[in-house]
């Protein structure tokens, strides 16, 4: 059987997700294209491909209108598309902008004005095209993103954690943020990273976005009553990450 | 069954020669911010054992079903199951704990026996501990009073000038050559006694009326709508309280590959019934269900198992009043006391 023909994509973002990708040490890169046949990867590779792919993964939120074609290009050439990243799954740390009107004169200056940096509410990529799988993060679990491909090599569904990062804390007898007076968000956090943050005594930020189904306002309570967060930034916190999950959405 | 009694002087002797001879896992201190809680933890010097513990973030059932634990392990065709025991000691149980354990050992050996389990389970020698010192949301003294613990080797009490060591079975009587030990008189047997009904009445919560007529009144409230929204109303579905239990025992099971593609194994996890996914099932040709969708639902289910669904299976409420969901919800809304006491009698 032929290898899997893999491609990586980059729209908004820092394409640190892809640098990730690079980051599993020789080893275990050149075992996996014994699997896999990596046929454009602009991070690691200078060629391009047009040909149809089995996965394309896309990394970066959709910002620019102008992105939607080429967007549209990838999905008609791959069999399956994976949103790689937490930019590309809910427009991560770039939907922060969706709440400022004037991020561009703080951002560019006196260049605010030139007409290629404009841009449109960040979204996750599936608001242009249809997604197959998700890769949280921020940046992506390489470790998750191996069990994806290998379970799509194998014919079976990626499995994607849909539960909060306290499941993953208590497992690992983490002692709870709460329980040193710190604050955390891990009650509405995708877990899936094994809940290295709480572990290292930092606060879970939700850099996997939430989970399906959060208690936002409970959340809020917590913070303000358990961690003693004043209550406007008790309400904005978890922005950072989930700007796009939240009930005020733009 | 026989007592004994070790002096203050010579128990880290006996300690140092339990940890030569196997390998034992006891209560120990783990901090963060100057915040101290403790963890069961492969003992190498016996100084870090802590037998002084309120409680231990996660109860020792993990030693026989830990949080990960790969079933089998496959190279291809070839497959190497996962059982391997240890002989271990499990030092310092508190009784609740151990109460708990019997639970476990009853629910993975009915019907098909869960060998993944119970052969870690054989290979320990368990050695409970009396409680020194009492958790803040403790209420262990006031459920399921009628099932005392029974599957322990051993019993230990701290008394003045030294420890009541009663040596239940063969096992627990086996540990006897690492120390000093004499024959405990009968002073020493009831001040044992003494010291547990102190700690007794020192659990701070309680949990009022009886396994019976809570497993009742539990049981008909299930159809309350209004009861369980307001009680999961700040619930995160965060499944804390579900993975802190000591007699939770649901998990899940996923393959996984090495990068080889050929290698790889198949792990179960801990499951927690309170979060989303839990109940979600296939119809089939790609349909799913989820029949507890709704986070009261959830909530209320695990109310259901823990204070009448199991009830005739265990003798009594799957519950041993240790306090671990009651600390773990950072919402505060899962203290069994405070839900059960709140629900009017049938």
């Amino acid at each position: 059987m032929a290898k899997p023909k893999v491609a990586f994509f980059d729209f908004t973002c820092c394409e640190g997700c892809q640098i990730e990708f690079t980051n599993y040490g020789d080893p275990v890169f050149l075992e996996l294209l014994k699997h896999v046949d990596v046929v454009e990867f602009r991070e690691a590779m200078s060629e391009k491909c047009r040909e149809p792919l089995d996965i394309a993964f896309i990394e970066g939120s959709f910002s620019r209108e102008a992105d939607r074609p080429r967007l549209e290009e990838i999905r008609r050439r791959a069999k399956v598309v994976i949103a790689y990243g937490q930019c590309a799954a809910t427009a991560g740390i770039n939907a922060l902008k969706n709440h400022t009107s004037d991020y561009r004169k703080f951002v560019y200056g006196k260049d605010a004005a030139l007409p290629h940096l404009d841009s449109q509410i960040a979204v996750g990529v599936d608001q242009a095209i249809k997604v197959d799988y998700y890769a949280y993060g921020c940046p992506v679990n390489k470790y998750e993103v191996l069990q994806i491909v290998s379970h799509l090599l194998h014919g079976k569904d990626p499995v994607i954690p849909n539960y909060p990062v306290c499941v993953e804390c208590k497992r690992r007898e983490t002692i709870c943020r709460f329980d040193v007076g710190d604050y955390c968000l891990g009650q509405t956090a995708r877990a899936g990273c094994g809940a290295p943050c709480p572990a290292d005594g930092i606060p879970c930020e939700a850099c996997r976005g939430f989970v399906d189904k959060p208690n936002h306002e409970a959340l809020v309570k917590v913070l303000d009553k358990r961690a003693g967060m004043p209550k406007g930034w008790a309400r904005h916190k978890t922005r950072m990450f989930t700007a796009n999950q939240r009930g005020d959405v733009k | 069954m026989s007592f004994h009694f070790i002096k203050d002087q010579d128990f880290p002797a006996f300690l140092s020669g339990l940890i030569k001879a196997r390998t034992v896992v006891g209560p120990v201190a783990k901090t963060s911010r100057q915040q101290e809680k403790f963890v069961f933890a492969r003992l190498t010097d016996p100084a870090a054992l802590r037998l002084d513990y309120d409680v231990t973030i996660l109860p020792p059932k993990k030693e026989f079903f830990p949080p990960k634990q790969n079933l089998l392990l496959f190279d291809g065709p070839r497959v190497t199951p996962g059982i391997e025991p240890e002989e271990k000691v499990l030092f310092g149980v508190h009784p609740y704990d151990m109460k708990a354990l019997d639970m476990t050992d009853a629910l993975f050996r009915e019907k098909n026996e869960d060998r993944n389990y119970t052969a870690h389970r054989e290979a320990a020698t368990v050695v409970v501990s009396s409680v020194q010192k009492v958790s803040p949301r403790a209420f262990w003294a006031s459920i399921g009073t009628e099932v005392k613990p029974k599957g322990h080797d051993a019993w230990l009490t701290k008394v003045a000038g030294g420890c009541v060591y009663e040596a239940v079975t063969a096992k627990g009587e086996a540990l006897l050559q690492h120390g000093k030990f004499a024959a405990a008189s009968e002073e020493q047997k009831k001040a044992a006694r003494r010291a547990d009904e102190e700690a007794a009445r020192q659990c701070p919560e309680k949990l009022q009326g009886t396994s019976a007529s809570n497993a009742k009144k539990v049981r008909a409230a299930f159809s309350r709508e209004e009861l369980w929204t307001k009680f999961a109303q700040d619930c995160f579905s965060c499944g804390s309280c579900n993975t802190v239990c000591p007699t939770c025992y649901c998990f899940d099971v996923q393959d996984w590959w090495h990068v080889d593609q050929n290698t790889g194994g198949r792990t179960r996890t801990w499951d927690s019934c309170l979060t989303e996914d839990f109940a979600k099932i296939s119809l089939g040709a790609g349909a799913q269900e989820n029949f507890r969708e709704e986070r009261a639902e959830r909530f209320r289910h695990r109310f259901m198992r823990k204070a009448a669904y199991l009830n005739e299976k265990l003798g009594g409420p799957a519950c041993v009043g240790c306090g671990r969901c009651s600390a773990a919800c950072t919402a505060d809304i899962a203290d069994p006391t405070a839900v059960i006491n709140s629900i009017p009698e049938a």
